[in-house]
């Protein structure tokens, strides 16, 4: 579904990733851990064209979107949550989910969405008429995941939910997600709390200092020695 | 990220607290109120007629400034321009029109002249406002966002000296106006008698502010403008259309200059320098409320015209422009971010 090939990227003069290479197929939920400043969000922010690549090659759905701007891969299918939220923080949080639908042209589509999206985040349903800036921490982070499924995407980019998160709440984001896995809808997460990570993920790609330099099943990551001392602090 | 929670106040203890943080909403309004009832004791129908005209048309011209910078980040000093265009643009459109029209002796026709000029000014104003888009800003934001806003400031200074020296060159210095758009009676509002014209120029001024309204609340391209205004990448990321919703914003703006510029023509007449006056009153409106609330440019709109209102009344005609400047610097002084305040996000963050 989606395949990076050698990609480099960075900002100006600062290359940051150095030839990443990856693949994720249709439904997994595929884990990108690493140290900060590793590129893990450049490499999210690349593939969702707010960067574009120095090098390489990005292809989605058999398509390159390397030089495709960020607008039109949302609407392709790839939903990026980012870790800044990017919320639209003085409208209510109805008219955020309403946003997230932009792209989808039919009223009764974007409705049902809604309606589901309700389902799922009971407390987004109770507050959709509060201001998205007044809300909570935990809250922001469900409306900006939420807002991302309101595209009905195929793929979902997940930046560093637990980030500034008490661990009741990112219990609470990592439900979300998992809901969201049920669903079919397949996810790449960034998150730096790699213990609980690789436990609801399928798969794992470690990235240091802009290259992979391991891969494998959740569990089996969670066994590597190096994965071991270097994230689990064990 | 911060994670504390505010709720919305419920009680009237919090009522009060609220109150006092928006102090300066607070005495403004009271103000403003205490100047109103003054003025229409003393000045009567026709002042409070003149406030609502002056009014609607700089909030109207200011709403296009706080899009603008709302939306593209550019601190638009050639925004006269566009109302300058408006008044040649019904000009040169009702001035033959209207002799057709009469020799035709159908009242319906000559009625509705004065509407065709400031309709065909308005989109005279669309087109020219996409024309600029294209030509200058696109471009340049293309090529780099690095020191957007003083880079935006200089184009938009440079496009007002080029449009008012072009028009002066083609069509000279000389004064273009009308005496007036309806030659009817003047109507009795309330013991007094109130030309058409300022009428129907508070109507447009009105009815287009609340279409504007309508349309950034309840639809979806209205939506998309104000989700670019306040969080640029977040638009992107759902899926909007930066160059278009941009093209459209600035657009947008240059037509509801157009059409203030059109529908004053009685009362300025078109001449290449004609939009200094609007374009500096559009400024205190904006520098008043907070750069880029739009909201707040509504309401500036009518507190700026209350202000040169109450000054011709009660101080002199001659300090017209020495009140709102003394009240910009206590603005600026006291509340630099304007009286409504606002956080303006977008490429200066990038």
């Amino acid at each position: 579904m989606l395949q990076l090939k050698n990609l480099d990227s960075g900002y100006d003069f600062l290359q940051v990733l150095w030839g990443v290479s990856f693949e994720v197929e249709s439904g997994e939920f595929i884990a990108l851990i690493g140290p900060n400043g590793a590129g893990k969000s450049t490499t999210l922010r690349t593939i969702a064209g707010l960067i574009k690549p120095m090098g390489g090659d990005i292809i989605f759905d058999g398509k390159s979107i390397k030089n495709t701007p960020p607008h039109l891969i949302s609407r392709m299918g790839i939903s990026y949550v980012s870790e800044a939220l990017n919320l639209f923080t003085d409208m209510s949080v109805e008219e955020n989910l309403m946003l997230g639908a932009y792209a989808v042209k039919e009223r009764e589509t974007q409705l049902q969405t809604l309606d589901y999206i309700f389902q799922l985040f009971p407390r987004l349903e109770e507050r959709k008429d509060q201001l998205a800036g007044t809300m909570s921490g935990g809250e922001r982070k469900m409306l900006a995941i939420a807002r991302g499924m309101m595209s009905n995407p195929k793929l979902m980019l997940v930046d560093e939910p637990s980030l500034g998160l008490q661990p009741n709440l990112t219990y609470d984001v990592f439900e979300a997600l998992l809901k969201l896995r049920k669903q079919g809808v397949t996810i790449l997460l960034v998150e730096q709390n790699v213990n609980a990570t690789l436990d609801i993920t399928d798969r794992a790609y470690i990235l240091e200092q802009g290259k992979i330099v391991m891969n494998g099943p959740s569990q089996e990551m969670k066994a590597n020695e190096h994965v071991r001392n270097a994230y689990l602090g064990i | 990220m911060a994670t504390k929670t505010s709720e919305r106040p419920k009680t009237s203890v919090d009522l009060i607290t609220r109150l006092k943080d928006n102090l300066p909403v607070v005495l403004v309004s009271i103000f403003s109120v205490i100047l109103f009832i003054l003025i229409g004791i003393k000045g009567g129908a026709p002042q409070i007629f003149n406030i609502i005209v002056t009014g609607g048309m700089w909030a109207l011209l200011a709403t296009g400034l706080a899009l603008v910078f709302g939306v593209m980040n550019i601190p638009h000093f050639a925004h006269g321009e566009s109302f300058m265009v408006g008044a040649y643009v019904a000009y040169f459109v009702f001035t033959p029109l209207n002799q057709f029209f009469l020799s035709t002796g159908s009242k319906l026709l000559i009625y509705s002249g004065p509407f065709i000029a400031i309709i065909a000014a308005g989109l005279v104003g669309s087109v020219l406002g996409i024309i600029i888009e294209k030509l200058v800003f696109a471009p340049l934001r293309h090529r780099t966002k690095e020191g957007w806003i003083m880079n935006a400031f200089l184009l938009t200074v440079g496009l007002s000296f080029i449009l008012t020296n072009g028009t002066n060159l083609i069509l000279g210095p000389n004064f273009r106006g009308i005496p007036r758009y309806f030659d009817v009676k003047p109507v009795e509002i309330m013991g007094a008698f109130i030309a058409v014209d300022r009428i129907v120029a508070a109507g447009i001024a009105i009815v287009t502010i609340a279409i504007l309204w309508f349309f950034l609340r309840r639809t979806k391209t209205g939506r998309a403008i104000r989700a670019v205004s306040q969080d640029e990448t977040g638009a992107q990321l759902v899926g909007i259309d930066l160059d278009f919703i941009q093209t459209l914003t600035f657009s947008l703006a240059t037509a509801m200059a157009a059409i203030s510029g059109a529908s004053l023509l009685f009362m300025f007449q078109a001449y290449p320098t004609v939009g200094v006056t609007p374009l500096y009153f559009s400024w205190y409106v904006v520098m008043l409320v907070g750069l880029g609330n739009i909201a707040g440019a509504i309401v500036g709109g009518f507190i700026v015209a209350l202000l040169q209102s109450g000054t011709q009344l009660f101080i002199g005609l001659s300090w017209q422009s020495v009140v709102p400047t003394v009240v910009m610097i206590l603005v600026l002084i006291l509340a630099p971010s304007g009286i409504f305040g606002s956080e303006v996000k977008g490429i200066q963050e990038q």
